[in-house]
């Protein structure tokens, strides 16, 4: 009972503290031992230089995206980035981006530089997995 | 999906023996004893083969730029034709850097010569020895090629423009796919300069002055803390545990990226990155040109695709090859994949591959299929980060994430050191997972009246009892039922315990790289204070 307060507690913390720039993806079902969350993150057009930071809500690290080898003004493509387990809350993730770098202060992506982002459920143990998507 | 399907069969009949051997799915990748070893960089084998490195870059250095072999001539092919973001990229790779390491083979007049790789995972700075001499494209024997632009292209333009001027029908059709119709197109991705607008963009200046041409330094040398993390345990072993297809839609179950018309096919919109090309490929390029520390450019060499010239490219290109590898012996030992099958391993193999250099030689009748394999340059890996991954059992995700640290035990106490990073990261978040202990102790006998035990965190030494509140206070153990005398029951038993997220509890331990983290194990109600030996600890992060 008392963890279970909690969970609900810090869903609704994050629910309540969410920020320009956070996204709440719900996975298709709750992540069995050994699956992790892979987010999927598709990237617009942003400048040489700039990089999509990924954390969760509380500012944990989830990775970077750095385009390479995109030509300049072209869109700079999909990119997963997997989430450790203890980042998913119940079936719930919460994520922030923002766009990093060309001397401005990191700010929240418009539509145009983070076309979407979805999560999927990946498995370590190959073949098992749960292709079943939510935007 | 595991079984080769006839059409695959019936190509492959068509094909030499030599090229079944390499291009099977489930052919072994690599001969089990290879004529070269690419050793990690940290090794003294590694740190041998960086001074014949060395002599082989200064050795191209000194080549004229009509020599294909010239070390500028050469990061050219890269900026050519490299392909990235999509399903060439790993052999490609391989194939240029299995020319190059030819070149420096014979150039240095060491025979043995292999390239060596930088497990960035392992050891998440710039090795010391990158920063001497030609090892670093800062180094001043760089300065009469790199010193400014004007210098650049006086002494690289004109020999590039004549070689462009020899190129076959072929090599300019994949070069109009890349986008360069012309040479001056080509060369405007070394100056910057677009010209739709006519202006020069900063960030996309491919060329990079002497002292602009990396931004990690000797007194620099670590990723920064966002790079560190993308080549963090837990983001290789996902890079290589997840993906299940050499190629797959669904990109978080490819090793490669997206599948596209030609190796020269930019990434755009529809294309997707595979784990390992997206996040530590990419940001060990960026960080190390200076992405985000010296926006908006010109960068260093690693941020373009004149990358190449930082003699750093070619040991980050390494450690991307063998995961490969690892991946490719992992995906054998499950009975899996290694390459695409039927239409789709006729379409990769068959993709040409027209510039590379084999020590002076153009090679202008090259495939990818070619390159599948470490065969065709006889070279192994000696083990690195991920090797466990290959034949792990179950729970690979927990077991390749977590590390740990080993401590001393006696008596009813134990000490460790941890990383203060690690317990500045176990502190900083109420929801990240924590710190835990792993705790062996021998259970008291019948002596013993006790069945529950405290853990106690960096207690003072005259601290025997706490209550829950203490910020010493780790947890309590307990055993279930009395100890069997006349059974033969395991005396010995393992707790996990999580550390409590209580700064006051790490006071004591501030400012070093290193803290001591000490353990007790005391009754629970003070009875029995010698019952319990404490026989081994160790401490694991998330």
């Amino acid at each position: 009972m008392r963890i279970a307060a909690a969970t609900l507690f810090v869903v609704l913390t994050l629910q309540a503290h969410a920020a320009e720039g956070d996204k709440t993806l719900v996975l298709p079902r709750a992540l069995k031992a050994g699956e992790i969350a892979v987010i999927e993150v598709q990237v617009g057009s942003i400048a040489r230089g700039q990089e999509i930071h990924v954390t969760t809500a509380s500012g944990r690290e989830l990775g970077v995206i750095s385009p390479f080898g995109v030509r300049s003004g072209h869109e700079a493509g999909t990119y997963p980035i997997p989430i450790p387990a203890d980042a998913v809350v119940g079936q719930q993730l919460t994520v922030h981006l923002s766009v990093t770098g060309n001397g401005a202060e990191p700010h929240a992506p418009t539509p145009l530089q983070i076309r979407s982002v979805k999560v999927v459920i990946g498995s370590s143990s190959a073949g098992q997995t749960d292709n079943r998507e939510k935007k | 999906m595991n079984e080769p399907n006839l059409a695959r069969r019936r190509w492959l009949m068509g094909c030499g023996a030599t090229l079944l051997a390499a291009q099977m799915p489930f052919a072994r990748s690599a001969p089990t004893t290879a004529k070269y070893r690419r050793y990690n960089v940290a090794s003294v084998e590694g740190q041998k083969a960086l001074k014949s490195y060395a002599a082989g870059v200064q050795a191209m250095m000194n080549l004229p730029a009509t020599d294909p072999r010239n070390w500028f001539r050469n990061a050219f092919v890269h900026l050519m034709d490299c392909p990235h973001g999509n399903w060439w990229f790993y052999v490609w790779h391989r194939g240029y850097l299995g020319f190059v390491e030819r070149t420096i083979r014979d150039l240095s007049g060491d025979k043995s010569f292999a390239l060596p790789y930088w497990d960035w995972t392992q050891s998440p700075q710039i090795p010391d020895a990158m920063f001497d001499g030609v090892l670093t494209p800062t180094g001043s024997a760089f300065e009469k090629y790199t010193g400014n632009l004007a210098v650049f292209t006086s002494f690289a333009k004109q020999p590039l423009s004549d070689y462009w001027a020899t190129l076959s029908a072929a090599q300019k059709a994949q070069l109009a796919a890349r986008g360069y119709n012309q040479f001056d197109n080509l060369w405007n991705d070394v100056t910057g300069l677009d010209p739709k607008s006519g202006d020069g963009v900063s960030g996309n200046v491919a060329f990079a002055t002497t002292c602009g041409s990396r931004y990690l330094s000797r007194d620099n040398p670590k990723l920064d803390p966002k790079t560190a993390y993308d080549v963090s345990p837990f983001v290789i072993t996902s890079g290589l545990v997840l993906p299940t297809d050499f190629y797959n839609p669904q990109i978080y179950l490819s090793f490669t990226s997206s599948k596209t018309p030609s190796h020269n096919t930019a990434p755009s919109t529809t294309t997707k990155f595979s784990l390992l090309e997206a996040l530590p490929h990419n940001k060990v390029h960026n960080a190390i040109g200076g992405v985000g520390a010296i926006d908006p450019g010109p960068y260093g060499n690693m941020v373009n695709f004149l990358s190449p010239v930082d003699p750093i490219f070619f040991l980050h290109h390494s450690n991307i090859d063998r995961l490969w590898d690892v991946w490719t012996r992992r995906q054998q030992h499950l009975g899996l994949p290694i390459l695409p099958s039927g239409d789709d391993l006729k379409t990769f193999s068959n993709e040409a591959f027209l510039f590379f250099v084999d020590n002076g030689r153009y090679v202008t009748d090259g495939k990818a299929g070619d390159y599948t394999s470490t065969a065709v340059f006889d070279y192994d890996y000696e083990p690195g980060f991920g090797e466990a991954l290959i034949d792990a059992p179950g729970g690979l995700m927990a077991k390749a994430a977590a590390a740990s640290i080993q401590g001393l035990a006696k008596g009813n106490t134990g000490s460790l050191r941890a990383d203060t990073s690690q317990i500045e990261q176990h502190l900083a978040s109420p929801e990240s997972r924590p710190l835990t202990v792993s705790l062996t102790v021998t259970r008291p006998q019948e002596s013993s009246t006790a069945r529950e035990f405290d853990v106690l965190l960096n207690a003072p030494p005259g601290v025997t009892q706490v209550s829950a509140d203490s910020p010493y206070y780790a947890g309590t153990v307990a055993f279930f039922g009395p100890p069997m005398r006349g059974m033969a029951m395991l005396m010995d038993s393992t707790f996990v315990v999580p550390l409590p997220k209580r700064r006051e509890a790490f006071a004591t331990v501030q400012g070093a790289a290193k803290q001591e983290v000490n353990i007790r194990i005391v009754p629970s109600q003070g009875k029995d204070a010698h019952a319990l030996t404490l026989k081994g600890l160790s401490l694991s992060t998330p």
